[in-house]
């Protein structure tokens, strides 16, 4: 155990002394985030204008309420309500004091909630394209979802509810509706925002180079000499194999955890619970470690153990989203779905919508499965490096 | 030396193989080493040293033989019999990143030393390795022989009872290399034991007790030095050279009891005697006597060179 510990030491001592951990698990991808997050985040983010939009709706619509709601909780878009009598709607627009006018029709929740056909009628200003292009998309967007809604109110009145229960009916199948969904700190949803996806994934990929700093240090070793010397100390050779194991580990996990915090507030995203993320976490860094026994094994020198390593960290990576999020049909889907930085990523969509450690079952048994296979893969390839 | 002799040997092995595919790299050797003793293979390049060491230090499974170290039987898995050997690996085996004084302390941790007797030996061996002006520098900045001695520095830091050079001068300059032959002396007249390769046969000569001639893997003789020369025939060879009647002076000295042969020409001879120091002032006063006047005298024995040579046919460095 003293001897375990020494070695651990030692090594991780020696790492932080040549200072290329530091580079290659921390300054490199955060500054990847930070620049991935600049070319492929600024796409997604243009730059909306506050908006005003004009409302004239009956008074006591039980329906109407909603629909100034969700527009004024469109994401990237500041919108002002201005609640005038139906008559001036269009003046107020033409006079440019609001970007586009609205005007919801006498009766217009009664009509919805009986699937009648109804018509909102949506006046667009000058010189206010985009804004009230998404204005207009979103109330689109809503009035489709209320068909929809009507449908379940209906269903629900044949049961006999009573009218006010029917309204709230529709209003809650509405606002869970997908289109303007905005489901944070809600649901636990499998799927990471553009900036959160980034994180994660670069996470993941530079945690395949990090604990190459530990494991692949025995193909070091054995060209440095060191290892021979090793091999002649009094202690079973399975404690040298167990000590780089256990400074991957501890690379990994130091590094996972500090790039997933900074990436976090740097960006502004929240992965969710601490201990689920700690549990995927560790999960993820053993996998990561597992697989380096395969090219220590494989791997007769340094170099070919570091090209190795960036392959497999680059497949693996790119495979789990650390560029782009990918998705695969079919077969495909299967292979990708067994990549333990995929996992990962999926593991912290799900903590990230408020997921805890009961929810991670398949993600964390995809990690530790991958885990086992590796090593056990290990121990049956020929070690290419084991002649002195 | 024979003081220990009664005591069990500290290092036996026995009919060791290794193979390398179709090679077989040690084939059937065999050798013990007694306390305060220290034991020398001197063989050439490729002739399996390094490997017959790798498998008596536990780094290598052996395919057939054993080896036990201090009566316990050594392999790759084994603990306990590796506590009592040093291991001074032929290459380099120090980490670039860390210091002298680290490395021997990491080392000397692994052995199962600690704290204050771990610290004060450390300082001890620095000095005795001519290290302690620069024990906090890492030691990637080290010259080559500054790594060499402390290669050796680590390996006899836990003062081991059986410490095994793999040929420790190879690449240092001749001071150095003098102040290790004078290190490893030390130890062994302190009664550790030595196991010490070398295609020097200075060094052989210098420093061991006794010597295997080993060579493609087999050991071709083992001895000690004089043993081994006695194989040869054990003879010596004195020319003479100047002027005079050579022929006279043949048919003289052939006479005297020392001397076995001789081959006359014009302004030489060539005499060949058992016991060169012994018998060459008779040689000497004898061919004076027959008339010839001599311009030189040279004596030349038999070492370890010719013994190999006499051995294998072949000559020690290639
Ligand atoms: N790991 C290995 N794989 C294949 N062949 C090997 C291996 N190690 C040694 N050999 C071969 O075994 C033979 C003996 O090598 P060894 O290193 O024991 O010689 P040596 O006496 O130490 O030589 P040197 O004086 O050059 O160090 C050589 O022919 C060598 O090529
Ligand atoms: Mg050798």
């Amino acid at each position: 155990m003293r001897q375990l510990l020494t070695m651990t030491a030692s090594d991780l001592r020696q790492r932080v002394r040549d200072r290329s951990v530091l580079i290659f698990a921390l300054v490199v991808p955060l500054a990847l985030m930070y620049v991935f997050n600049l070319v492929f985040g600024g796409m997604t983010e243009i730059e909306l204008e506050p908006v005003t939009v004009a409302v004239a709706a009956p008074a006591e619509d039980e329906l109407a309420p909603v629909l100034e709601d969700v527009l004024t909780q469109v994401d990237g878009l500041d919108v002002t309500l201005q609640e005038v009598p139906a008559d001036q709607v269009r003046s107020v627009v033409d006079a440019g004091e609001a970007g586009v006018g609205v005007v919801v029709p006498e009766g217009f929740g009664a009509a919805v909630m009986q699937g009648e056909a109804v018509t909102v009628q949506v006046i667009e200003g000058d010189g206010t394209g985009l804004e009230a292009g998404v204005v207009i998309s979103v109330l689109d967007g809503v009035l489709a979802q209320l068909t929809a809604a009507t449908v379940t109110a209906t269903a629900a009145a044949g049961s006999g509810l009573p009218p006010e229960q029917l309204a709230e009916i529709a209003q809650a199948s509405l606002a869970s509706g997908p289109p303007l969904e905005v489901t944070e700190g809600q649901a636990a949803d499998e799927q990471l925002g553009p900036a959160a996806g980034l994180v994660a994934g670069q996470t993941g990929l530079f945690l395949l180079f990090t604990v190459g700093f530990g494991v692949l240090g025995l193909v070091t070793e054995r060209e440095q000499g060191t290892l021979a010397r090793l091999h002649a100390m009094p202690m079973r050779p399975g404690l040298i194999i167990a000590a780089k194991g256990l400074v991957s580990f501890v690379l990994g996990v130091v590094a996972t955890s500090v790039l997933l915090t900074v990436g976090g507030l740097l960006f502004g995203v929240s992965f969710g619970s601490p201990v689920a993320v700690a549990v995927l976490v560790v999960c993820v860094v053993a996998a990561a470690t597992s697989l380096m026994f395969i090219i220590a094994r494989v791997a007769r020198t340094a170099e070919q153990a570091g090209i190795a390593q960036s392959i497999v960290a680059l497949v693996l990576g790119i495979a789990g989203g650390a560029f782009f999020p990918i998705t695969g049909t079919g077969a495909l889907a299967q292979v990708l779905d067994l990549n333990p930085i995929a996992a990962f990523t999926r593991g912290l969509g799900i903590t990230a919508g408020g997921g805890g450690v009961a929810d991670l079952g398949v993600p964390v048994a995809i990690m530790l499965g991958f885990g086992v296979v590796m090593v056990l893969v290990s121990r049956l390839v020929p070690d290419r490096g084991a002649a002195l | 030396m024979s003081i220990q002799e009664t005591q069990a040997p500290v290092l036996v092995v026995r009919d060791l193989v290794r193979r390398f595919g179709d090679l077989t790299a040690v084939d059937g050797v065999s050798f013990a080493i007694a306390r305060g003793e220290t034991f020398g293979l001197l063989g050439p390049n490729g002739a399996g040293k390094t490997t017959t060491i790798s498998m008596v230090a536990g780094l290598i499974p052996a395919d057939a033989g054993t080896v036990t170290v201090g009566g316990e039987q050594m392999s790759p898995r084994s603990v306990a019999p590796k506590r009592l050997i040093g291991l001074v690996p032929q290459d380099l085996a120090i980490y670039p990143e860390l210091t002298a004084r680290e490395n021997l302390t990491f080392f000397g941790r692994l052995q199962g030393i600690g704290g204050a007797a771990l610290k004060s030996r450390v300082e001890e061996v620095l000095s005795l390795i001519g290290l302690g002006e620069r024990a906090k520098e890492a030691t990637k900045n080290f010259s080559g022989g500054m790594k060499r001695r402390l290669n050796i520095g680590i390996g006899l830091l836990h003062q081991p009872e059986l410490l095994i050079l793999d040929e420790p001068t190879v690449g240092v300059d001749p001071q150095s290399r003098n102040s290790i032959l004078e290190s490893v002396e030390a130890l062994s007249g302190e009664g550790m034991a030595v196991l010490y390769t070398t295609h020097y046969m200075e060094e052989a000569e210098r420093l061991c007790d006794r010597i295997a001639i080993i060579d493609s893997g087999t050991v071709q003789a083992e001895g000690t030095r004089d043993e081994l020369i006695r194989l040869t025939g054990g003879v010596d060879h004195i020319r003479l050279e100047g002027s005079g009647d050579t022929a006279a002076a043949a048919t003289l000295l052939r006479e005297l009891p020392a001397v076995q042969a001789v081959d006359a020409d014009r302004h030489s001879l060539v005499l060949t005697v058992r016991d060169a120091p012994t018998a060459v002032a008779g040689i000497v006063n004898g061919a004076t006597n027959a008339g010839m006047s001599l311009a030189d005298v040279q004596i030349s024995r038999p070492d370890l060179e010719s013994v190999f040579l006499h051995l294998t046919g072949k000559a020690l460095r290639d």
